[in-house]
């Protein structure tokens, strides 16, 4: 069921990341030994584009508004988003946009009586080291970081980057009200609450089946990483 | 109290054990006997078996004292649970005698480290990992390490990752 | 276009489901011999390296820096660098060439020197080489005991279970992170429970392993990882440096450690410098050796599915475990990540470790159902137990554990979680309740137990930790409450702590504590007639002949 959806995102992906020529459903000729038209999906293995970033699309949902400053505010729960998100890639490893899922994490904030802070992060493509840079701006010292692909985590300041309060590797099982769930986790944590780990499946044929794909939007959201750079702050608008 | 018995051990070791009558609090870790045995080789292996009477926890307990009786009457405590800067020297002895000489290295790096706290061991390793410290920072370490715990071969591996760590762009602030 | 039946059909079948992909060296996204990977080439200048692999040492990055100054013997190194690389790979697999004197030479070369090696076996010689290659003579198996609850009494009933079968080391790890003290804590008592002498470990963040080992919760270490690309090696949190240093930290506790790596790993997290999955884990098998680290879990591990995308990756996965072991490495050779939909295809990704032996044939066999499986499944399960059984009886292979009947393995699930009842109770820890111990005694999975709360388990957990528990009061707890054989056994582990026979390569016990490691049971294969034989190992061989569900010809009721 879910299957169609997946194969066709993988075929976009690779055809993106890889400027594969594919070829549409073309009738198969009986007439000449001229190569089958399938041969033409043979993938050139040519990057599209160099080591360097690709420009970021635009989109007016997600604004840029200057460099991120650490936050003061206790409230606050910070969700730093890799350097691809929403404006390289807009959806997850399994379709989920990334619009609707900071709109499902920011809403599970608020339903804590929270304030949701979202930078996006360019030194790193790592969604713990995403973590580690996000908490040091949250003014309570909980980040949620989230990469294009959908993995996603839940930091604290005080711990070491690789560690975490927790951890959502397994992107293809989080659905929207995952998401929802880690945001209103996030914000328990951030109240100095304990809250019961969100709940996730262990799907153990997931990375199997995602884990090359994982990969290819990986490499993608590494490309646009920037040595350097400082996070941004970003206002989402959901209406 | 083990770790100022490891550094007492240390030191007599490094003095050469001759003068281990001097040290009031020294330990039968310290004593001569076993400071001067010829390098031990593959058939002195395993230790457990064939030379338990060469081992010692670090407060100079035997290893055959570290039994149940001894745990319950708490004359073994957690701190008797470690292994000596001997027994890496020997367990290196015998890895070298099987071919293993980086094996060995690294037990020599170790039995410098024995004396070291848990919490203090712990940060110098933080310390040492990418964008944690700066050139200074891992200097101070590593003047530390070789004065403080006599971790000669130590205090070279943080000078060592100190320079590198400049060249190569890891040190705080690099990233 | 008008599909073709026998297409359709076979687009239905489960391998349709596996991930593949082209090759695409500049991504590295190709198993070896990649177009972009250097040539192998060294300078020595005055005892220094100012030349690996086609690079001039002003180039070198923290990696080459760190295996040109302790990786190489550089005394032999320019004479086997001018060896021909086919005559190596020859002696590899000629049975007549000792184990010894290929080390000699492994470990004079630069990585890409050996990749090249590598690179012209076929897969049956790669066979051939690692059953001389392996350090240990007797081979083994390592297992997972987790579940997606972390609930501590099943692992400790699941920890006893594996014992049993025959699992001489036991890796945990936790669905949340603050679980760990109380995972490292069940799994070693059910361990030590069903069979004296296995070791255990806990996989977490770096710092806190080795702080769980220190308060002798776990007898060893597994996942510190290194990676091929300066980039990733970063991004890991750590540079050859301080996993260099952190190796020495472990030994100085007296606790046995490995190393990890895999091919994959790179592509995954995004820095491959174009380079092929095998030069780059050649470079992490450098580092390793380096470190004077025992030995390595390599082969692909959790990022399996990378190398098990492209042309000829499987090949290559054993590849790099040869790799390892040709550099006198123990070896835990990985089949431990859920590879494929297709159950043909997960039996070809463990032939290879499988019939040649590995010092850990896999790192990480799911002890429980892969639906319990915290490290997001494995190869091969605790459902696959009796299909594997069968493997090692047709072929009389020891593939490292052997059939235990019923009611052994009820008995002994039953005591572990008394035993570890016992533990929380001593040690003021969240009750574990009769109904527990009783779940816990006939669970298949975590959906078979009692729900805990889990809140008041984590701050148990720091609690313990704040309190500064460590391995004795453990034991005191396990005599206290009239264990005192599992109290015993606990009590060796430690004292083998002391004594330190288990830090040397490929080290495992006997239920009796005696170690069986590459010092005193080195490989010495040389042929027909040598090395390790399953028909002369008879315990075992016993074990696997009796296979419970076998019909008794002479005892049948016809």
């Amino acid at each position: 069921m879910a299957q169609e959806i997946d194969e066709n995102l993988l075929r976009n992906i690779i055809r993106d990341v890889i400027a594969e020529t594919q070829t549409g459903d073309t009738p198969i000729s009986f007439k000449d030994d001229a190569p089958a038209a399938s041969s033409a999906t043979t993938a050139t293995a040519a990057p599209v584009n160099g080591d360097g970033p690709e420009p970021e699309k635009p989109v007016d949902w997600f604004k840029h508004v200057g460099v991120a400053k650490p936050g003061y505010s206790r409230d606050e729960v910070v969700i730093a988003v890799a350097p691809a998100f929403a404006e390289v890639m807009d959806h997850n490893l399994t379709g989920i946009s990334h619009k609707e899922i900071l709109r499902q994490m920011v809403a599970g904030i608020e339903e804590e009586g929270l304030k949701a802070r979202v930078v996006k992060v360019y030194r790193t493509s790592d969604v713990s080291f995403c973590g580690a840079e996000g908490d040091h701006l949250s003014g309570s010292g909980i980040a949620i970081a989230i990469q294009s692909k959908g993995t996603t985590i839940i930091h604290q300041k005080d711990q070491e980057p690789l560690s975490n309060l927790e951890l959502f590797p397994q992107a293809p099982v989080l659905d929207g009200d995952t998401y929802r769930a880690i945001g209103k986790n996030a914000a328990e944590y951030a109240k100095g609450m304990s809250p019961s780990p969100v709940p996730t499946v262990n799907d153990q044929m997931a990375r199997v089946q995602y884990q090359a794909l994982s990969a290819l939007m990986h490499i993608k959201e590494t490309k646009q990483v920037v040595m350097g750079k400082p996070a941004e702050q970003i206002e989402v608008n959901f209406n | 109290m083990s770790e100022i018995d490891d550094l007492v051990a240390k030191i007599v070791q490094q003095i050469g054990g001759t003068e281990a009558a001097d040290q009031t609090t020294a330990t039968p870790t310290s004593t001569a006997t076993q400071t001067q045995h010829a390098a031990l080789s593959k058939q002195d292996y395993p230790l457990y078996s064939k030379h338990p009477e060469l081992v010692h926890s670090p407060s100079g307990k035997a290893l055959n004292d570290i039994t149940l009786d001894n745990v319950l009457n708490d004359d073994i405590k957690a701190n008797d649970l470690r292994i000596t800067p001997d027994t890496l020297r020997m367990q290196g002895e015998v890895a070298n005698d099987a071919g293993r000489d980086a094996v060995q290295r690294n037990f020599q790096r170790a039995s410098e480290l024995t004396s070291i706290p848990d919490d203090r061991l712990l940060e110098m390793y933080n310390a040492l990992r990418p964008y944690r410290s700066t050139k200074a920072e891992l200097l101070a370490i590593s003047a530390e390490l070789k004065d403080k715990y006599h971790a000669p071969v130590n205090a070279g591996w943080f000078a060592e990752a100190a320079d590198y760590y400049e060249s190569r762009k890891k040190l705080k602030g690099d990233n | 276009m008008k599909r073709q039946k026998r297409f359709e059909e076979l687009e239905k079948r489960p391998i349709h489901l596996d991930g593949f992909v082209k090759e695409w060296p500049e991504e590295g996204f190709v198993a070896m011999m990649g177009p972009n990977d250097p040539k192998p080439s060294i300078k020595i200048e005055n005892g220094k390296v100012t030349e690996m692999d086609s690079k001039p040492a002003a180039d070198f990055d923290l990696i080459d820096l760190y295996i040109a100054k302790y990786g190489i013997k550089l005394e032999n190194a320019e004479k086997v660098m001018a060896m021909d690389s086919t005559k190596i790979a020859n002696m590899l697999c000629d049975p007549n060439v000792s184990r010894k004197d290929i080390i000699d030479i492994t470990t004079a070369m630069t990585p890409a020197k050996a990749e090249e090696v590598i690179s012209k076996l076929n897969f049956a010689e790669m066979i051939m080489a690692t059953q001389k290659m392996r350090p240990r003579r007797t081979p083994a198996t390592q297992c997972h005991v987790t579940n997606i609850r972390d609930n501590p009494v099943q692992i400790a009933a699941d920890a006893a279970d594996a014992a049993l079968r025959g699992f001489p080391e036991q890796e945990t790890t936790t669905a949340v992170a603050r679980y760990a003290p109380l995972n490292a804590i069940s799994i070693m008592v059910g361990a030590q429970t069903g069979r004296p002498g296995v070791i255990t470990q806990c996989s977490v963040e770096e710092a806190e392993e080795l702080s769980l080992g220190m308060r002798g919760f776990t007898g060893y270490a597994e996942t510190i990882s290194v990676y091929g690309t300066d980039k990733v090696f970063t991004d890991g949190d750590d540079t050859p440096w301080s996993k260099g240093f952190l190796a020495s930290c472990y030994a100085s506790r007296g606790l046995k450690m490995r190393f990890t790596s895999g091919s994959g790993s790179e592509v995954m997290m995004g820095y491959t410098e174009g380079k092929s999955m095998l030069y780059l884990e050649s470079r992490c098998i450098f580092i390793t050796k380096a470190s004077g680290v025992q030995g390595l879990q390599n082969g692909g591990v959790s990022c399996i599915g990378i190398p098990g995308s492209v042309p000829s990756g499987i090949r290559s996965v054993l590849g790099e475990n040869l790799l390892c072991m040709m550099l006198d490495l123990e070896c835990a050779s990985a089949n431990d990540q859920a590879f494929s939909h297709s159950d043909m295809r997960r039996t070809e990704r463990l032939l290879g470790q499988f019939i040649a032996g590995t010092d850990y044939i896999s790192s990480g066999y799911s002890s429980t159902p892969n639906y319990d499986n915290t490290f997001a499944g494995s190869n091969t399960d605790g459902l696959d137990y009796d299909d594997y059984y069968v493997m090692e009886r047709d072929l009389a292979i020891n593939g490292g554990i052997h059939p235990v009947d019923e009611q052994t393995i009820i008995k002994a699930r039953n005591k572990a979680a008394r035993a570890l009842q016992a533990v929380f109770e001593d040690l003021g820890l969240p009750k574990i309740t009769d109904e527990e111990v009783e779940a816990a005694t006939y669970a298949n999975t975590s959906k078979d137990m009692p729900e805990r709360n889990m809140v008041e388990d984590m701050k148990a957990a720091q609690d313990l930790m704040d309190r500064g528990i460590t391995g004795v009061d453990i034991v005191k707890a396990l005599f206290n409450h009239g264990f005192k054989d599992v109290a015993q056994a606990v009590l060796d582990l430690q004292k083998q702590k002391v004594c330190g026979d288990f830090l040397q390569t490929s080290a495992i016990f006997d239920s009796k504590w005696h170690v069986i490691s590459a010092v005193n049971d080195a490989n010495d294969y040389q042929g027909p007639g040598t090395g390790y034989r399953l028909e002369e190992d008879t315990e075992e061989w016993e074990r696997i002949k009796n296979l419970p569900f076998a019909i008794d010809p002479q005892n049948m009721q016809l």
